[in-house]
């Protein structure tokens, strides 16, 4: 964590891993300082402009956008980490099998990533959505059975090129058991790969939780998911435009920093540059 | 060593590879070769590239396996071995490979790398004293014990040759199987791990395989010699006199062309 | 080995005071650097890696790209190239003036295109008109038989992954010839093949040499090969030129310590274990300057001054010239 600030080469480098961890502290304790109640239904107070009262106004039923939005912070970052986490043990668990197994295995379990890879994830959704009905844990399970592949596909191949290098033979010619190179050898040397990758999908986990949340399939109009909130403002948009710009700048903003930061990574942990 | 059991004991050994579509692999392939090393041997296996001696260097140290044939270790049939004897053979033969810059684990200290031999095949030892045997074995090879929290990248090739050896060493092998192991280091480089494995062979009780493409080296450093060519072995006998009087015509077109 | 013998003329290629510094940054990289390669002459340059010698060359005849030549100057045939927009002159002599054979003969020919297409090509270029097909074919099918590749009327129809490493660098070597340079530079021609092949491809390029007066600069970090196939070897080191002598003298005369160590370090025919020697520590990389020597830190012989003294420059293009500090080696 620390090297992470040592790392930025630009301004804008720094500026994205300043937002970045601005908005992990706010996803930690925005819901202890916000000013008002995210669920507090007002009509007196419906769709004010911002004001020094209420900073980015309040929405159609009179909620503060400020504290919707800090609250919705935690709420999509949680759901977007959840969802890259599950995926990477998923599909890492399989994807190193796969590498270690090769033969007939290898190809099966890639053929299936494949062709689970070519299946709609909004449809994946919508049939989550019908099964467990329409919510934010139907949208993250529907994104873990589509992400998965991604990282299967990934950490197969650098599994592969990984055992094709010599350290390994080395290990096998020491008698090295296969959970120790699995977590010595593979893992350590993978990592930089999966790490930048992972950082790289933050934000497309996060557009397409909150794009499932705006249809409808995902997190449901009261909770101040900043897809939601998005799908909620829609109706307002022509006397209450702050509703829907506060959350779409919070997405537009924190994706664009994740972006950021994994080219950063991928640039400074290129292993090419390493070498020697 | 007349009597003596040989260590190794290669009889018609041949391996070939599958061919997959547009790679040849023949040339690596092994055809019905015989190669016997004696304990306190050094011996040198010389060919070019494609010749088959790193897939001898693999078949020796059980990395890879063959398709007819027998290897015999001491006198049994590896292919024989049950799992605890198969785990036991890896602290009796190791192997030093010709690419430093691959053969350590990035992602470990040198130390670590060391002390994971020890840790695999010296079970008795504890940590504290895995850490300084480690130590010791670096010092042996050459290397300041200090160093040893230090990552493979921070050193150059000849270093990490040395770093590479006193793993291999650290286990204790009866039997060194060294592939090509100065052919990517530079020049002073070279001799300077040529000496240590001088120093080696005079201070242990090791028997090597020494695989080389270079006449020369092979000519100083090995008792005997085997000479391969398109998997097979062409000739093979005392270094110094098939070194200088060579029988076979392969043999000779070689040495007249080293420099 | 015969060697050449030195005509009273004005050299091939002059190289005065060259000085190398890389694009981004602007690190000098290689130094003072001064030699004269003679027409007809075959001429080493020798180095471990790091020592510069690659940078050195390809920046001279403007194939590095990161670098460039930021001081001294460089004569060719009696014409000296200007500093300014070095590259794009140099270039303009690659290629039928003067030419390059790489290291690598694996990615150095197009995979997609006959061999003997790729030859004629090179004639069309280096003739600038065509001169019919039929003619051109039997120039490239005559280039290939002297090059030393059987049957070439039938490898003029082959793809080059046909062939083997050598044939290729063969082919390499035939196009290079095509333009039927003044000067050829060979760049570590040989390290990716094997012994046999290798020595067949250097006696062809000395034969070659021989028989059409080409001169021929040969790159390698082999100090044995330099010195049974060429007539003198420019030895670098940190990116400093240390000494050039006459391929002779090697191991048998007094030469810089730095040339005298790296011969020791090399098993030859004729060594035993007792006369290798290795060179205490690692090689400097390139960049070192010309205040001090850049192997006093590994020298037998360093002494204080070796460490802060200006190196001493070739300053009069003598063929025999040790940059010595201590006076070792000098002629």
């Amino acid at each position: 964590m620390l090297r992470l600030l040592t790392l930025p080469k630009t301004n804008i480098e720094r500026a994205a891993v300043i937002l970045a961890l601005i908005v992990i502290l706010v996803a930690i304790i925005g819901p202890f300082v916000t000013p008002y109640d995210p669920m507090q239904i007002s009509f007196r107070s419906k769709l004010l402009a911002p004001s020094s009262m209420h900073w980015f106004g309040t929405d159609g039923s009179g909620r503060d956008v400020l504290s919707r939005l800090l609250h919705g912070a935690q709420l999509t970052l949680s759901a977007t980490f959840f969802v890259l986490i599950a995926g990477v043990v998923i599909g890492c668990t399989i994807g190193i099998f796969s590498a270690f197994v090769g033969g007939a295995a290898d190809n099966a379990l890639m053929r299936l990533a494949d062709i689970w890879l070519g299946f709609p994830p909004l449809i994946l959704a919508l049939g989550f959505a019908s099964a467990l009905g329409a919510s934010l844990q139907a949208a993250i399970w529907a994104l873990v059975f589509s992400w998965w592949p991604n990282y299967a596909r990934l950490s197969r191949m650098v599994t592969a090129d990984i055992l094709s290098q010599k350290f390994i033979a080395s290990a096998d010619a020491l008698g090295v058991p296969l959970h120790r190179k699995v977590f010595r050898y593979v893992i350590p040397n993978a990592f930089d790969v999966l790490i930048v990758q992972v950082t790289l999908d933050i934000s497309a986990v996060m557009l397409a939780i909150s794009g499932l949340s705006f249809i409808g399939v995902g997190a449901q109009i009261p909770q101040p998911e900043w897809g939601a909130m998005i799908a909620d403002g829609r109706s307002y948009v022509a006397n209450g435009w702050w509703i829907v710009l506060a959350p779409g700048v919070a997405i537009f903003l924190t994706a664009l920093a994740f972006n950021v930061i994994g080219d950063m990574l991928r640039r400074e942990l290129d292993p090419t540059s390493r070498r020697r | 060593m007349a009597g003596a059991e040989p260590l190794v004991a290669l009889e018609g050994v041949a391996k070939s590879f599958a061919r997959r579509l547009l790679v040849q692999n023949r040339s690596f392939a092994l055809s019905g070769i015989d190669i016997t090393i004696n304990r306190g041997e050094v011996v040198g296996i010389l060919g070019e590239s494609g010749s088959g001696k790193s897939t001898v260097a693999n078949i020796i140290t059980r990395l890879t396996g063959y398709d007819s044939g027998r290897y015999l270790f001491k006198g049994r049939d590896v292919a024989t071995l049950t799992r605890k004897e198969s785990f036991a053979f890896k602290s009796d033969v190791q192997i030093v490979f010709q690419d430093p810059y691959g053969s350590l684990n990035p992602r470990a200290t040198v130390q670590s790398s060391v002390m994971e031999s020890l840790l695999l095949h010296k079970r008795e030892l504890g940590k504290a004293e895995r850490i300084a045997r480690a130590g010791q074995l670096l010092e042996e090879v050459g290397l300041n014990a200090a160093w040893g929290d230090r990552y493979p990248h921070e050193f150059s090739g000849g270093q990490r040759q040395r770093v590479a050896i006193a793993r291999a060493l650290a286990v204790e092998p009866e039997l060194l199987v060294c592939d090509e192991p100065l052919s990517s280091l530079d020049v002073s480089i070279q001799a300077q791990i040529l000496e240590l494995f001088v120093r080696m062979i005079r201070e242990r009780n090791l028997t090597i395989v020494f695989i080389s493409h270079d006449v020369n080296v092979v000519r100083l450093l090995c008792d005997r010699v085997y000479v391969m060519n398109q998997g097979r072995i062409v000739e093979q006998g005392q270094a110094r006199d098939v070194l200088s009087r060579p029988q076979n015509e392969y043999t000779a077109r070689l040495l007249e062309a080293v420099y | 080995m015969t060697h050449p013998t030195l005509a009273p003329e004005e050299p091939l290629l002059k190289v005065e005071d060259a000085t190398i510094a890389l694009r981004v940054g602007g690190r000098t990289m290689v130094s003072g650097v001064s030699f004269a390669v003679n027409r007809r002459e075959v001429f080493g340059v020798v180095g471990e890696s790091g020592s510069g010698k690659t940078l050195l060359t390809r920046t001279l005849f403007g194939l590095q790209d990161d670098a460039r030549l930021t001081a001294g100057r460089v004569t060719f045939e009696g014409r000296t190239l200007p500093l300014e927009g070095y590259g794009a002159a140099v270039r303009g002599l690659l290629g039928h003036a003067i030419g390059y054979v790489p290291q690598d003969p694996f990615s150095s020919l197009n995979p997609s295109m006959r061999i003997g297409k790729q030859i004629t090509e090179a004639i069309y270029l280096a003739k600038g008109w065509p001169m019919g097909a039929e003619r051109t074919r039997e120039a490239a099918i005559a280039l290939m038989a002297e090059v030393g590749i059987p049957e070439p009327a039938l490898a003029f129809d082959q793809y080059p992954d046909q062939f083997s490493g050598g044939m290729r660098q063969r082919i390499v070597f035939a196009i290079a010839l095509s333009q039927e340079p003044k000067l050829l530079v060979a760049d570590e021609p040989t390290t990716a093949l094997d012994a046999i092949t290798q020595r067949r491809v250097i006696e062809m390029m000395l034969d070659r040499s021989r028989r059409h007066g080409l001169a021929v600069i040969l790159i390698s970090h082999n100090l044995e090969l330099l010195r049974q196939s060429v007539g003198r070897i420019a030895v670098l080191y940190g990116g400093q030129l240390l000494n050039i002598v006459p391929a002779a003298d090697v191991g048998t005369h007094a030469a810089h310590p730095y040339t005298e160590a790296l011969f020791a370090c090399i098993p030859t025919r004729e060594k035993a274990l007792a006369d290798i020697r290795s060179i205490p520590g690692e090689p400097v990389g390139a960049g070192f300057g010309t205040s001090g020597c850049a192997f006093a830190s590994r020298c037998a012989y360093a002494e204080p001054v070796c460490l802060t003294a200006p190196l001493p420059l070739n300053a009069g293009i003598t063929s025999g010239f040790s940059a010595c500090l201590l006076g070792r080696g000098a002629q």
